[in-house]
């Protein structure tokens, strides 16, 4: 249960009560914001290597290369926006071949990368102010190998790092106090690269495409350290974030990597099957999640084609997105709004694996006639508070988040409404399906890093203060087929172990439900109860045989038995090896039925905490029930502040 | 019990295990698939459509081809 002030406990529990509910609307999902990317700029130029940066004035310079006269141009508009002219460029001289190009900023200072014709020599140019003017070329490096992609970032002390590929390797050079050192080499080993971003925030965190030595397609992030996640010039492992089989045809290049709010990716995918295509896919990081973790939102396809894909600036008010022919920018701030005075009515339900909001709103004046283009439109994100007037004033506690999947305009008979549809974070994950085969083999991940990576993939983070070890430790071989949702994969996860989910904010936390749990609230005494029903029966089963690979367990509920005769549910599980997992498997099961035998619901006054799977203690003397102990196993909350006025919880109950 | 459509991409008569597209998967195959030993050798042939049957369908270990066809 949330943690209530002492004031909104009080007035929670009085017999004279005024409800507040407070209800805000985000242009976001899970925390980040959402880029809606506008298009400024259509131009004629050829696809090919190009770089973009925006220095400390908050122009926009970029250079591309022309793929037949490998010219090296460069452009800065000093005030990029709707109607800045983004088709001057100006020649700056003669570049690489096959080569990319990297371009990297700080206050007035603009640098340029790019390789000769030779193909092994890096040159740099260098701007101090803001890209107007640049210095001539200076001789960095002569690579052994041909260079093909480079990338560039400063510190905030200042450091320059010059990432570049060289054959299948990736170098790294840092320039500290203005002299550049010695190349340094990764410890990795690839048959190719195709890809390199890199971006600064603590360490050195590149994302970059390639084939690994199996022949697998892929996209990764590497972190090469600077003393913050990762020591001083030491590189992380490759961790993977897309992946495609050998001989699928598809592959991945052109990566782009930005450090804003948090760290936005896009990466092309190539298909060279029937029916070919080019296209930018883009990701984020999840909102409090470091580049460590590694946990992305699934990528979506973009709309353009590109083989050398999009150079994406992180500016002061905009995120920029940038080829050769076009130039796009979407604000990065989260639109928001506050919707609590026209709220009319709302009607919440949390469930263990589904939750739902209605709303309906005040629309007799036509104020939310023109919604779907700013906060309020399809996917945002709802944030319901359910409070109380109490001495100290409104107060509110903020359960879990809701994100829009229709809106409804009612009209006639005097009414005129906006009636919102919204989803939990089940909703989001619903709604991700996977695009194609995902497998984990055995001692891959356990099952909490593999729920972490579902709900990653619908943009949700999860939260584990206390995991069992069976959710910490055990790494079952475990695939999600194409077509699959998120919902369907986290099922089959949970059931593995005694965790159970529930949602605050746009979090998904886990902890382990027990029958030894102290209560968290108290109805029937303080808190008044209003109605109540209470069933006492049978789980669906209460006799359980889980069977593994050459290994059975089984679990009795004998007092169920010595009633009902036994009734028998069977498990099978290959993954599953040995005998203290089937015993463990079994007890998991065979408590969960067991907490089904009990049931029923009660109807009180709204506790702005209460949270699903929270323990209860009831107190019904007309029923019989003096301080007995049950589990919310669902929630329904009913606000109305029209006709009949209504505001109350109904709580589904089960056994604890 | 799931049923699965796909296709076979390769085969290792040694494991008799397969690597298959399984329907909807453009990009990533599923490899290490048994297959059932009543299938010759010689039938699993690459871009050959086969059936499979996923006992977990979130075990892909727990799978098994249990037919070619075309």
């Amino acid at each position: 249960m949330r943690t209530l002030s002492a004031t909104l406990l009080a007035a929670q529990r009085q017999a004279s009560r005024l409800p507040y509910v407070r209800l805000e609307t985000f242009d976001r999902v899970a925390g980040v914001a959402r880029l809606h990317f506008q298009r400024l700029y259509t131009g004629s130029e050829p696809d090919y290597f190009h770089a973009a940066t925006m220095p400390g004035d908050g122009s926009l310079v970029r250079s591309r290369l022309d793929p037949v006269t490998y010219t090296l141009y460069l452009q800065r508009v000093a005030s990029p926006g709707p109607g800045a002219d983004f088709s001057a460029w100006t020649s700056a001289g003669t570049s690489s071949a096959g080569a990319g190009l990297a371009l990297c900023s700080q206050g007035a200072n603009v640098l340029l990368f790019y390789v000769g014709v030779d193909q092994h020599t890096v040159y740099c140019r260098e701007s101090t102010d803001y890209g107007a003017t640049f210095s001539t070329a200076t001789a960095l490096i002569v690579a052994l190998d041909p260079v093909t992609w480079m990338a560039a970032a400063i510190s905030p002390s200042v450091v320059v790092g010059l990432f570049y590929v060289s054959g299948a390797t990736i170098w790294v050079t840092l320039r500290t106090g203005g002299t550049w050192g010695s190349p340094g080499v990764w410890p990795h080993s690839l048959n190719a690269l195709s890809g390199l971003a890199v971006a600064y925030s603590g360490d050195w965190d590149l994302a970059l495409a390639g084939q690994d030595t199996s022949g697998y397609r892929k996209v990764w992030t590497c972190i090469y350290g600077d003393g913050g996640a990762e020591p001083v010039g030491t590189w992380s492992a490759l961790r993977e974030i897309a992946r495609a089989s050998a001989g699928s045809q598809v592959s991945f290049r052109a990566t782009s990597l930005a450090s804003a709010d948090v760290f936005r990716l896009f990466f092309v995918e190539k298909y060279a099957g029937t029916q070919s295509y080019q296209r930018p896919q883009w990701s984020h990081s999840l909102a409090s999640a470091s580049f460590e973790d590694n946990l992305w939102r699934e990528p979506v396809p973009f709309d353009l084609d590109a083989d050398y894909g999009v150079a994406l600036v992180a500016g002061e008010d905009y995120a920029w997105l940038c080829c050769p022919s076009g130039v796009w920018r979407a604000p990065r701030a989260s639109a928001s709004q506050e919707l609590t005075a026209d709220l009319l009515r709302a009607v919440a339900e949390t469930y263990s694996d589904a939750g739902r909001l209605r709303v309906e709103l005040r629309n007799d004046d036509g104020r939310y006639n023109g919604v779907g283009s700013d906060a309020l439109r399809l996917g945002s994100e709802l944030a319901l508070g359910l409070g109380y007037y109490t001495s100290a004033g409104a107060e509110v506690s903020s359960g879990p988040s809701y994100w829009v999947e229709s809106l409804e305009h009612w009209s006639g008979e005097g009414v005129a409404r906006l009636v919102i549809h919204a989803s939990d974070g089940w909703g989001l994950l619903g709604q991700w399906r996977a695009r194609h085969q995902y497998r984990w083999a055995v001692g891959e991940a356990s099952v909490l890093a593999l729920l972490r990576s579902v709900f990653a993939r619908a943009g949700l983070e999860v939260v584990a203060l206390a995991p069992s070890t069976t959710l910490a430790t055990f790494a079952p071989a475990f695939t999600i087929h194409p077509g699959e949702s998120g919902v369907e994969a986290a099922r089959r996860l949970l059931v593995l172990a005694p965790d159970v989910l529930y949602f605050r904010g746009h979090q998904a936390y886990l902890k382990v439900p027990s029958d030894s749990d102290p209560s968290d609230y108290v109805y029937g005494t303080v808190h008044p109860l209003l109605a109540g029903r209470y069933r006492s029966g049978d789980g669906p089963a209460n006799r359980l045989q889980v069977y593994g690979a050459g290994v059975m367990a089984e679990h009795f509920s004998w007092d169920s038995i010595d009633q009902l005769q036994d009734r028998l549910r069977q498990v099978h599980d290959m993954n599953l090896t040995t005998l203290a997992q089937v015993q463990d498997r079994a007890q998991t099961e065979g408590t969960g039925d067991a907490r089904l035998a009990s049931g029923g619901e009660i109807v009180v006054p709204v506790n702005c905490g209460q949270e699903l799977h929270d323990v209860v203690e009831v107190t019904d003397p007309v029923a019989g029930l003096s301080a007995a102990r049950r589990r919310v196993t669902g929630l329904h909350v009913e606000y109305s502040a029209t006709g009949q006025p209504v505001y109350r919880h109904r709580l589904a109950l089960g056994g604890v | 019990m799931e049923l699965k459509r796909g296709i076979l991409k390769s085969f290792d008569a040694g494991t008799y295990k397969a690597t298959i597209q399984v329907a909807g998967s453009l990009s990533v195959w599923l490899e290490g698939v048994a297959v059932a030993r009543n299938i010759p050798a010689g039938e699993m042939v690459p871009e050959r459509a086969c059936a499979l049957v996923f006992f977990d369908p979130g075990n892909p270990q727990d799978g098994v081809v249990i037919a070619v066809y075309t």
